[in-house]
């Protein structure tokens, strides 16, 4: 074997073990929950006009229909949890019968909410966001 | 004979080795609406206890604005995940189904909302993106 063919053998081997060692353990999970509804989806809105069917008609149908002391709420909810986890004691898998575990694992559940209260005569009185995250990474272990 | 013998054990290999480790889940809760039950209820004559017989008794009775309100849901939840010896992936969509049927005073439905969400649950695996 010539010296160019014994080295692309060689980095074709730590290219594959850096894969295996990067992706080992590695769990990635993720759950989404309806549909998100964006502040422009609901630009449509206007306070005192609106009734519920034209917001149906515009962002279907609310999940919950519930009634405080302002009058009846709309609540449109939604969700992305996302998982990682990274479990250093996954490569012992491959050599030994017992594989102990050594596991970073962060989730995140970020349910989100749309609200619209309604008046007596079922138009808009006032609409609002829940609080909204900021955009996570799928994958973050780090717990700390 | 189709496959010879060798033929026939790589391509069940092949099949063991592609699927090894695929899971497939699917969670609902309640029953889908039917939209043709949902389209017979008429604002104006329709009465309570004809949308009961048509679509069944409601999920939920919320009171607003000094009526009744019938909520009936259908949730639908899709999970492929793929575990396999030292990578898992795991994804799971869940919608749902929402129907809103408001009646006056006398009973009678006064306006009806509906929205459907389930039809665009899907099974995707990568967990990653939109």
């Amino acid at each position: 074997m010539t010296n160019v063919a014994v080295r692309c053998h060689s980095i074709r081997l730590v290219v594959v073990t850096l894969c295996i060692l990067l992706c080992a353990g590695c769990s990635v999970r993720r759950v989404v929950f309806n549909e998100v509804v964006t502040s422009e989806q609901v630009n449509f809105i206007r306070i005192g006009q609106t009734t519920m069917l034209e917001l149906a008609e515009h962002i279907g149908a609310p999940d919950e229909v519930t009634e405080s002391e302002f009058g009846v709420v709309a609540l449109y909810n939604w969700g992305d949890t996302k998982s990682a986890a990274l479990d250093f004691g996954a490569l012992a898998r491959l050599v030994l019968p017992y594989a102990p575990t050594m596991t970073l694992n962060k989730t995140g559940i970020t349910p989100e909410q749309f609200q619209v209260v309604f008046d007596p005569q079922w138009t808009v009185r006032a609409y609002g966001f829940s609080r909204r995250t900021t955009d996570e990474p799928v994958v973050w272990f780090w717990p700390f | 004979m189709l496959f010879s013998k060798p033929l026939a054990g790589i391509i069940i290999v092949l099949a063991l080795v592609l699927t090894q480790g695929c899971v497939v889940t699917r969670g609902t809760i309640g029953e889908p609406l039917q939209e043709e039950a949902i389209s017979a209820i008429k604002k104006g004559t329709t009465t309570m206890a004809e949308v009961v017989s048509l679509i069944g008794a409601p999920d939920r009775i919320v009171r607003g604005n000094d009526r009744e309100i019938f909520h009936y849901y259908y949730y639908d939840g899709k999970s492929p995940a793929m575990l396999l010896l030292l990578l898992n992936f795991i994804r799971m969509d869940i919608k749902s189904d929402n129907l809103y049927v408001f009646f006056n005073r006398n009973g009678i439905a006064e306006e009806v909302v509906y929205g459907k969400r389930t039809g665009r649950t899907q099974f995707r695996l990568w967990p990653f993106g939109d």
